[in-house]
């Protein structure tokens, strides 16, 4: 099976510009690929390296070892981007913008060429229920209503691989079954979906396979079931069943 | 990237700062602006002069307050003329004087909206008011999914820097244009070389723009980048008056007046570094300044000396692009 994401032996290190120079080694030696067609959950404590592994994959950092390639493609060729969606988890769009301006802008951005761009964000403004808000600037929008837009806005090339950073975070229930929907069809399509959400239960219904991120290393990547049988029932005043019993452990070892 | 791809980027992200102005209520402020001075132009008339001299003759003419000005028995006999008329201003309620004809001064009116409105205070106020496009444009929350597209990051940079020329430039153009169409329907005077300045406008800005643009890769900070370039511009035109000064008072004083290793560094700095000095001479030159102002340096004296704007605006033009390299380059190697 084809794969969309490899990480092999990846190390990322940032260096602060300022003196006294510090360091942070936010990813160490992370190994995993991600196939075609998967939805792929990335969990794990705070500041364990989730979001640096989505940088490093979408060229936003560079990875100070390892090798990384993206659809097949090195790092570097940025062409393969035309086939990625990406929302940030605390993406600040610009306000003066209607969501159509900035669904044409940014399909733009990613070589969407104008008339299907239009045609597409029309549909997407649709669906995701703010056509009716289309030509107000989105500075009046609620985080809500700006979620919902950035997950249009990744979808505007139609990308074989999206990636969602706490995609959820602000949405509401109609929202967050829109989610699910999308990521069903991107499924159903054969493409691939990388979800980095606290919502464990969320990435427990939605992801295929998990990968648990600690300390900037893969604790473990695999289907969730088999997350829940290695590490058994966990009486962890942290978890309430499910997946999230499964991921006590980890949890409890970053607060320690 | 191919250049299609390029273009369209640049077409995007010079719509997007359009609109980022029109947000900010930057292009109703600079429209303002344009519009009043055109307003003024509209409302300016000449009366009552007399022409000093054909095209191409030296003027040869009396000033209105010279003592033999006033003796019409001595005007008659030597055929002198003494300069009259006024220039009419807010339709006809503010009224000056001419110490010429009225080409003269047409001149002068274009010499202050250009060198004194555009070219100085519009300069640095749409440096001021430019200064926080880029610092918002790079920030980690604005930028991050614009990272993610395929668009290297130099484009993005570049595309967002010439969208804010192509912005100045409409500005500078609607201004100049519409000065120009006002003051030549109202007198029939139409000096071609005002438009030149557009152009000069346009350079002197993208000049000192690009180090906002560096700053703001650098430091992501409005303050930064506002401060930074108004004091390298103040730097940059200190040095280029230097330089000049030091070229001309040098033939007056004694070949041993400066030593050759100021004069030897002086010169290297002034050839770094962009030289607003000079487009201000330049202006100054192709508007016929000298005829109504006391000039910083004599143009012709300089020529003589071996300055070249030609070469001036080359070098100048050559420190834009280094510092835009660079702030590509820092850009790229940024991790986000």
């Amino acid at each position: 099976m084809a794969l969309v994401a490899e990480f092999d032996n990846v190390t990322k290190v940032y260096r602060s510009a300022s003196w006294p120079r510090r360091e942070v080694r936010a990813l160490n030696g992370v190994t995993l690929e991600i196939k075609t067609g998967e939805i792929f959950g990335v969990v794990g404590p705070n500041r364990a390296g989730k979001t640096t592994l989505i940088k490093v994959l979408l060229s936003m950092c560079r990875p100070t070892d390892g090798r990384v390639r993206r659809l097949g493609g090195p790092l570097w060729d940025r062409s393969t981007l035309a086939r990625v969606g990406y929302v940030h988890e605390s993406q600040a769009f610009p306000n003066y913008l209607s969501a159509t301006q900035l669904l044409e802008y940014y399909g733009a951005l990613a070589f969407v060429p104008g008339p299907l761009a239009r045609r597409r964000g029309g549909a997407l403004l649709e669906r995701f229920g703010l056509a009716d808000r289309a030509h107000e600037p989105i500075r009046r929008f609620s985080k809500g209503m700006l979620q919902r837009l950035a997950l249009a806005q990744a979808l505007i090339n139609d990308p074989v691989l999206l990636v969602l950073d706490e995609p959820s975070e602000g949405m509401d229930l109609v929202a967050r079954r829109l989610l699910d929907d999308v990521l069903g069809e991107r499924k159903a399509l054969g493409h691939s979906a990388i979800l980095i959400s606290h919502a464990l239960d969320e990435v427990e219904r939605r992801c295929d396979r998990v990968a648990v991120i600690r300390d900037g290393r893969a604790a473990f990547v695999g289907p969730v079931a088999e997350l829940a049988t290695e590490q058994g029932a966990s009486d962890s005043p942290f978890a309430r069943g499910g997946l999230e019993s499964a991921l006590a452990p980890y949890y409890e070892e970053a607060l320690a | 990237m191919t250049l299609s791809a390029t273009l369209r980027t640049f077409v995007w992200l010079a719509r997007d700062t359009f609109r980022q102005a029109r947000a900010g209520g930057i292009l109703w402020i600079l429209l303002a602006i344009s519009g009043l001075a055109t307003v003024v132009c509209a409302s300016a008339s000449i009366v009552g002069d007399v022409p000093l001299a054909a095209p191409g003759e030296t003027p040869d003419f009396l000033p209105r307050n010279d003592r033999d000005a006033h003796d019409p028995a001595k005007l008659k006999s030597s055929g002198v003329v003494v300069a009259s008329g006024e220039l009419r201003l807010a339709f006809g309620m503010i009224r000056i004087p001419l110490n010429r004809d009225s080409h003269s001064a047409v001149h002068f009116l274009e010499l202050i909206l250009a060198g004194g409105v555009a070219d100085t205070l519009g300069l640095l106020l749409t440096l001021i008011w430019t200064a926080g496009f880029l610092p918002g444009f790079l920030d980690t929350r604005a930028i991050t999914v614009l990272l993610a597209k395929p668009v290297p990051r130099w484009s993005l940079l570049i595309g967002k820097y010439v969208g804010v020329l192509a912005f100045v430039f409409a500005n500078a153009t609607l201004f100049v244009v519409g000065t120009w169409l006002a003051i030549g329907l109202r007198t029939g005077i139409w000096d071609a070389a005002y438009l030149y300045t557009i152009v000069l406008l346009v350079l002197h800005f993208a000049m000192f723009f690009s180090v906002s643009t560096l700053l703001a890769v650098c430091f992501r900070s409005t303050v930064v980048c506002v401060f930074g370039s108004i004091v390298f511009w103040l730097l940059a035109w200190s040095i280029n008056y230097g330089r000049h000064a030091l070229v001309v008072a040098s033939d007056a004083l004694s070949p041993d007046g400066f030593s050759s290793g100021l004069s030897w560094l002086t010169d290297l700095v002034y050839w770094v570094l962009p030289k607003p000095a000079d487009m201000s001479l330049l202006l100054s030159h192709s508007l016929s300044a000298d005829a109504h102002f006391g000039q910083l340096f004599d143009f012709a004296k300089l020529s003589a000396s071996g300055f070249s704007i030609t070469l001036s605006i080359a070098s100048s033009l050559l420190f834009t692009l280094a510092v835009l390299v660079v702030s590509a380059r820092r850009l790229a190697a940024t991790d986000y």
